[in-house]
């Protein structure tokens, strides 16, 4: 054999040497790049919507109480239009609605004001979306087109594939033959106490 | 080991991290677990229904005034308004927002219980009950359920009796005030028995059905029936 090439290794002895750790962490890795963008999504829209009940994660409510001197004009257009202008607003309502004998309803797109035309109270309601956590809801939650479903199932078999690999990225006492076996068996078994305690489904 | 051992220092910040982090997920797991009391609550627990059941339904807590909760909005516009009510039916029909309005009102003060653990009691709503809205619509002895069909194809199903009960309603006004957008403007359902989320916001039809049909959140492991006195929460 000439000086400077290597002779060429038998089978068995490149079954020996590989090692399928880097070949792991690479894969690892770069999943886990991928993953990062929907996990921000899912993450916080999860935070969002787990405490649904002490906010709304969609939008921002709007609820405030106006009083505008009388009269009104008879019309509706016109007393919309006069209320508007009491009211110092601008913008021209999509629509005017006689709610009733006493209750004149200006549309717009964000928001409502409810003019009660005999007393002069306005109440305006409405609401504005938080964009981005909306969004985020909004793909979370699946209530877009169906083919997020297959976006969300690979994002689900990713999030397995980061599990498990991340399992055995480590080799020895700091992998799953030591602290990783001890702190995974602690991550495991959150579910299992959790369900246990609190008598499960 | 050498306490200026760079591994050493490496090992002790590791440490302090940890033990910060366990500390923190301690914190948080027992604040989730402290619930304040309040009047409200204690005063409902006191008391009882007509059925004989506690007015407040097990795990829930009293608020004054109903939260949003979310949902997709629909067009909260009143000139636009359209009701459907259709299915097993001999005379199916359309109501716009106005000629819902010239139908027999009703008024009603009413306990709703949210899935969330809340509930708002004796909210004044006011609407057409759907046991009106089914007679116009001439039942077929086939109808057994109700489905409410509300904007961006939410759904959420109650049995037709059920839905019979004088509470149960189309609600356009709260509290003496129109619905608000974030609880379903124009026109929501009202369903008092059962978890709010079977009380449809932003209701677009009514559908009767000759067999059952989970809806949105029935769907998506919500118990079908969401009964708040069994804490019928999940499927």
């Amino acid at each position: 054999m000439p000086d400077g090439v290597a002779e060429p290794r038998t089978l068995a002895e490149r079954r020996r040497k590989f090692n399928f750790r880097p070949w792991l962490r690479a894969l690892h890795r770069d999943v886990g790049y991928l993953a990062v963008g929907l996990t921000v999504v899912y993450a916080t829209s999860g935070l969002a919507v787990n405490h649904l009940k002490d906010w709304d994660p969609n939008f921002a409510q709007v609820s405030r109480t106006h009083r505008i001197a009388l009269p009104l004009p008879s019309d509706d257009d016109a007393a919309g239009k006069s209320a508007l202008q009491k009211l110092g607003v601008q913008e021209a309502p999509r629509e005017v609605y006689r709610a009733s004998d006493t209750q004149l309803d200006l549309v717009f797109d964000q928001r409502t004001f409810h003019v009660d035309t005999t007393t002069g109270v306005v109440h305006e309601e409405g609401q504005a979306a938080r964009p981005v956590l909306r969004a985020a809801n909004w793909l979370h939650l699946n209530r877009g087109k169906k083919a997020w479903t297959y976006v969300a199932d690979f994002y689900a078999v990713f999030l397995l594939f980061l599990a498990f690999s991340g399992l055995f990225m480590i080799p020895g006492r700091k992998g799953l033959l030591g602290r990783g076996a001890l702190i995974a068996l602690v991550g495991a078994a959150i579910p299992i106490v959790y369900v246990v305690l609190s008598g499960g489904p | 080991m050498n306490r200026f051992n760079p591994e050493f220092e490496q090992a002790l910040a590791r440490r302090r991290f940890i033990q910060a982090a366990a500390g923190g997920t301690v914190i948080m797991a027992l604040g989730s677990f402290y619930v304040l009391s309040d009047d409200l609550t204690r005063e409902a627990k006191a008391q009882t229904r007509g059925d004989g059941r506690p007015r407040l339904p097990p795990g829930q807590r009293v608020i004054q005034a109903l939260k949003p909760m979310g949902g997709e909005p629909g067009d909260p516009s009143p000139g636009n308004y359209r009701l459907r009510v259709h299915g097993e039916v001999d005379a199916p029909f359309e109501l716009g927002f106005a000629e819902l309005l010239a139908l027999p009102q009703t008024e009603q003060a009413l306990d709703v219980h949210c899935v969330t653990t809340w509930s708002v009691l004796g909210a004044k709503w006011q609407g057409v009950r759907v046991a009106e809205l089914a007679e116009r619509a001439k039942l077929k002895k086939s109808a057994r359920y109700v489905i409410f069909e509300a904007a961006h194809g939410y759904t959420s199903n109650i049995s037709l009796r059920d839905a019979l009960k004088p509470t149960v309603m189309v609600a356009h006004r709260l509290n003496g005030a129109p619905l608000a957008r974030a609880h379903g403007a124009p026109v929501r359902a009202v369903v008092p028995e059962f978890y709010f989320w079977k009380s449809a916001k932003w209701l677009t039809g009514i559908r009767f059905s000759n067999h059952d049909e989970p809806g949105y959140w029935e769907t998506r492991g919500y118990s079908n029936h969401a009964d708040p006195w069994k804490e019928e929460r999940y499927a």
